[in-house]
């Protein structure tokens, strides 16, 4: 049996071959162009669907960034207010160091004391209201309340002098020894 | 034309003219001093306190005033009416480095009829302190302190209703004193 015709088509065939051939020759690749129906519509679900998991990414970031500035707000306040009256004792200059240690009784923290449960509630609600004010605002009460301190140190400061300089002239010994 | 530009403009002048001697009328009828003309003193300060505070930051800054504690309570109170505290303190290096001419302008608007001296002190070595109440209907409706010591020049001025009974209660706790004078009322100018 001559095998060059299962190589090149070159000799005899065999005729078990040229059957196989011809059964299989129907299946065999036919180069002819691609034939697209003339009226097509391209499908846009998966745009749809991209453009639908962006959006809702986008929800999702939003709610998790607003959820995380609620919290960080909530905690704000209540560290803040806790630390308002120590602010006095941060370093600032010279004549406002001098005159925060005059009053040292108004630097207690107020959170810290014990309270009865109606007064709690009040300090409570009063919290809640600090809660609700912007970083902002707080900052600018702070500011504000630190200045009032200020300002009323320094005129109590200046009162005290006027008080001394008008009652030192007339001292107690002195009028002690008239009397007597 | 040349007689419209003059009349439009002597028109225009006389509208600023009236403005200007309004808003001095103003000022002068309001307890709040005008400390601006100390500003230049800060340059040969060696350390300097400004505080301006009005009424809507005194609001804003009672609101954080604890009501648990006795002594913010009893600030709190004492602020509540006010409209404004100024404050201008200079320290300097040296003695003489600001003179009577300085605080001048100052004491130009505490000449005011509504304004009395009811404090002088003069001293050449401790410097003078005077201070001031402006009274409205027995009503006081400022105080003014001025404090001029060799090296320090020091101006509080409260701006609204100060009550001195509060401001007495203060005493022992922000260190303000008993003045003992709103037993007394304060002597008018010409009574002095």
């Amino acid at each position: 049996m001559n095998e060059d015709y299962l190589w090149d088509k070159s000799g005899e065939p065999d005729p078990e071959i040229q059957r196989l051939e011809q059964i299989l020759g129907t299946l065999r690749y036919e180069e002819k162009p691609l034939e697209l129906p003339e009226q097509i519509t391209p499908s846009r679900s998966h745009n749809h669907v991209f453009l639908l998991a962006i959006a809702a990414t986008l929800l999702l970031a939003l709610v998790g960034a607003g959820l995380w500035l609620k919290a960080r707000n909530n905690q704000g306040p209540q560290e803040e207010y806790a630390k308002a009256p120590t602010s006095n004792s941060t370093p600032e200059p010279k004549k406002e160091e001098r005159l925060a240690d005059k009053s040292t009784v108004l630097d207690t923290p107020s959170v810290e004391k014990k309270e009865t449960e109606p007064r709690r509630h009040v300090a409570r609600a009063k919290i809640q209201t600090k809660r609700a004010w912007t970083s902002e605002q707080r900052e600018e009460a702070l500011a504000a309340k630190q200045q009032l301190m200020l300002a009323l140190r320094l005129a109590s400061e200046k009162l005290n002098e006027v008080q001394r300089r008008t009652v030192s002239p007339v001292t107690p010994a002195k009028n002690q020894h008239k009397v007597g | 034309m040349k007689s419209i530009f003059h009349y439009k403009y002597s028109k225009l002048l006389i509208a600023a003219s009236s403005l200007m001697l309004t808003v001095q009328i103003a000022q002068a009828q309001t307890p709040k001093l005008q400390l601006n003309s100390l500003d230049h003193l800060s340059a040969k300060a060696s350390e300097t306190v400004d505080v301006s505070i009005d009424e809507r930051l005194i609001q804003t800054a009672i609101k954080i005033f604890s009501d648990q504690d006795p002594d913010e309570r009893e600030i709190k109170k004492l602020v509540s009416g006010l409209k404004g505290i100024y404050v201008r303190s200079f320290e300097f290096a040296n003695e003489g480095e600001y003179s009577s001419v300085d605080l001048q302008p100052v004491l130009t608007q505490l000449q005011d009829p509504a304004w009395s001296r009811i404090v002088n002190i003069t001293s050449k070595k401790e410097g003078n302190v005077e201070v001031y109440l402006r009274m409205l209907n027995d009503q006081i409706t400022g105080l003014a302190v001025l404090s001029a010591e060799l090296k320090e020049l020091t101006i509080v001025n409260l701006v609204g209703p100060v009550d001195l009974e509060k401001l007495t209660r203060l005493e022992g706790r922000l260190g303000i004193p008993e003045l003992g004078i709103e037993s007394t009322k304060p002597k008018t100018k010409n009574e002095q």
